[in-house]
């Protein structure tokens, strides 16, 4: 009987665990450097903030370098389209004079470190990441 | 706005036939209709201007991909795409397509720099080298941009127009999945740019996002249909439109009205319209008439998954003249995406409604010769204003096997389901036309 418990305890532990720990891994926050406390913000806003448009706040985004596996979260879970759409949309932008797209840093460590420095800023990363103090994370996927 | 070129076409066509036909003594007369005088000459510059342009092109190229900085201030920008395309049909031609493989219609390479004076003024041109002697090549862009902040933007110079969904992107192939964008939709509209200005608003609530641009100017210059340069200096004055786009989540809703005065006077149609006015023939005279206000309303739905898309886009384009037929054309477009290629299939069709000639003139011949000709001229400009129907069928792929360009193949067959539509040069107007264009592309944007 012990051992029949230990050994579902174990199966339990072994599907829990990893599938928790790919859980943080695989989810999206959206981190702001800003002084508005308790600010928080839609899917909707998040991509159309990404997008160019104004969420009626001063704030900058950020991106990751295509091919970075947290763009390609952040586009498949909160954009909603492929990163190819995202070229496309980008390209129609710029070539009809409408906007610029983001400012790009080259990877997470960057993107920390730009987020903390820079008031204002607004950037994403994984849920697993450790979040310095003077940041606010504004949105998180499910 | 679409109404010009379908006038002027018929006036070619008009003036051609005549010619041919009983008027070799109005020669003298008839203005010159032929535009491709001197095309050897711009041909060669045209060459020397790609060619130029695509040294600087690749030189930015090996240097970094997308968007360079040359200083902290310039940044200069482009795209380039080559587009071969074959026309399965022994006699008619599409948008320049023969039963020869072509790459000299839609060609082209740009260079867009930008000078950032601060963070929120700068001043952005555009300069565009054509293969298409039927496009000129030079400054398609040039304006002055304030952004005071995320949301407002405001623009004066000369500027391009925003119609449609693809209007102002149409020379940059990136931004859309097909070679050639729907020619029922996008071939029915006329000019490119505009001088004048605009302002924009971007802002996102919670639920829904709402997009307006506004824009004011005037046109003169150059129009096109089906991919043929217009031989008339077109000149469009008070034109103002307003864009607005709604979305939530990733549906949108994009709705346009466009507006101008239009004062374009074509030779060939005023050559008829002289005689009949002197002879009294006045109600035929005024519906020859085609100067007054024209205008194009536009919507469309757009929905967007992560690997697939669906667009649907509806235009109209209205005027008040008599002879100019109001013009509606659509697409459906779906498209699917795996991996870094995307496979889509499009249906369009545009329809020109009834026109009708005034009841004065004579149908069958009187014997008075003079009288006879002119009757015949003036019939024959409604018989070869386009009337009749135009659908489509387009299946095709996208390969995006660089974050900076894209391969593309296209097939798409054209069917007239009424005649003429317009579209196909050199038809007889009898029988509905139909043919098959195959079309691939090479995409660059830097």
């Amino acid at each position: 009987m012990k051992k029949l418990l230990s050994l579902l305890l174990f199966t339990v532990l072994v599907q829990v665990i990893p599938a928790h720990a790919d859980t943080s891994r695989d989810k999206i926050i959206v981190v702001a450097h800003t002084e508005e406390s308790g600010l928080t913000l839609s899917q909707d806003q998040v991509r159309n903030l990404f997008m160019g448009a104004s969420v009626g706040r001063t704030l900058h985004p950020a991106v990751l370098p295509p091919n970075n596996r947290t763009r390609s979260l952040f586009n498949t879970k909160v954009v909603g389209m492929s990163e190819s759409r995202v070229q496309s949309y980008w390209a129609q932008m710029k070539f009809t004079g409408r906007r610029s797209s983001p400012l790009q840093v080259s990877n997470e460590a960057d993107m920390l470190r730009y987020l903390s420095n820079t008031p204002d800023s607004v950037g994403y990363l994984t849920a697993d990441t450790e979040i310095p103090g003077e940041l606010t994370i504004i949105y998180s996927t499910d | 706005m679409t109404y010009r070129a379908n006038q002027y076409k018929m006036g070619q066509t008009t003036s051609r036939r005549l010619y041919i036909q009983h008027y070799t003594r109005l020669k003298s007369a008839i203005p010159d209709f032929k535009h491709r005088n001197g095309a050897s000459v711009i041909m060669i510059k045209i060459h020397r201007l790609v060619a130029g342009l695509s040294a600087l092109a690749l030189a930015t190229l090996t240097q970094s991909a997308f968007a360079e900085k040359i200083t902290e201030n310039l940044e200069l920008s482009g795209f380039a795409r080559v587009i071969g395309g074959y026309l399965d049909h022994d006699e008619r031609q599409f948008e320049g397509y023969t039963n020869e493989v072509s790459f000299a219609e839609q060609s082209l390479v740009a260079v867009q720099p930008t000078y950032h004076f601060t963070d929120k003024f700068s001043v952005t041109s555009q300069v565009l080298a054509h293969s298409s002697s039927d496009r000129d090549s030079g400054v398609e862009w040039l304006y002055l941009s304030y952004q005071p902040d995320n949301a407002w933007h405001f623009r004066a110079g000369k500027l391009r127009t925003p119609f449609f969904i693809y209007s102002d992107s149409l020379d940059v192939g990136y931004t859309y999945p097909w070679v050639s964008a729907p020619a029922q939709v996008y071939n029915n509209y006329l000019f490119s740019t505009f001088n004048g200005a605009s302002g924009s608003y971007f802002y996102s609530g919670s639920e829904l996002a709402l997009n307006l641009e506004a824009y004011y100017g005037h046109f003169k210059g150059d129009l096109f249909l089906a991919g043929t340069k217009v031989d008339v200096e077109a000149e469009v004055d008070d034109l103002a439109g307003l864009v607005a786009t709604l979305s939530h989540n990733n549906l949108s809703l994009r709705m346009s009205y466009h507006q101008g005065h239009n004062d374009t006077v074509i030779p060939a149609v005023e050559l008829i319209k002289q005689p009949l006015r002197a002879n009294g023939f006045n109600d035929s005279a005024d519906s020859l008439e085609s100067s007054g206000r024209v205008y194009a309303l536009q919507a469309s739905l757009s929905y967007d998954r992560v690997n697939s898309f669906y667009k649907a886009e509806w235009v109209k384009t209205v005027t008040g003249y008599k002879m100019a037929p109001e013009v509606i054309g659509f697409y459906l477009l779906g498209g699917y995406i795996i991996d870094d290629w995307t496979l889509y299939g499009t249906y369009s069709k545009s329809a020109y409604s009834e026109i009708h000639p005034a009841n004065e003139l004579p149908q069958t011949p009187t014997g008075n010769d003079s009288l006879d000709m002119l009757s015949a001229a003036y019939y024959q400009v409604f018989a070869d204003t386009p009337n009749g129907s135009l659908e489509s069928y387009i299946l095709g792929a996208r390969w995006d096997f660089r974050l900076d360009m894209a391969l593309k193949a296209e097939a798409t067959l054209f069917e007239e389901s009424r005649n003429p539509s317009g579209f196909f040069t050199d038809s007889d107007n009898e029988d509905n036309e139909n043919a098959m264009l195959y079309q691939v592309a090479w995409e660059w944007i830097f």
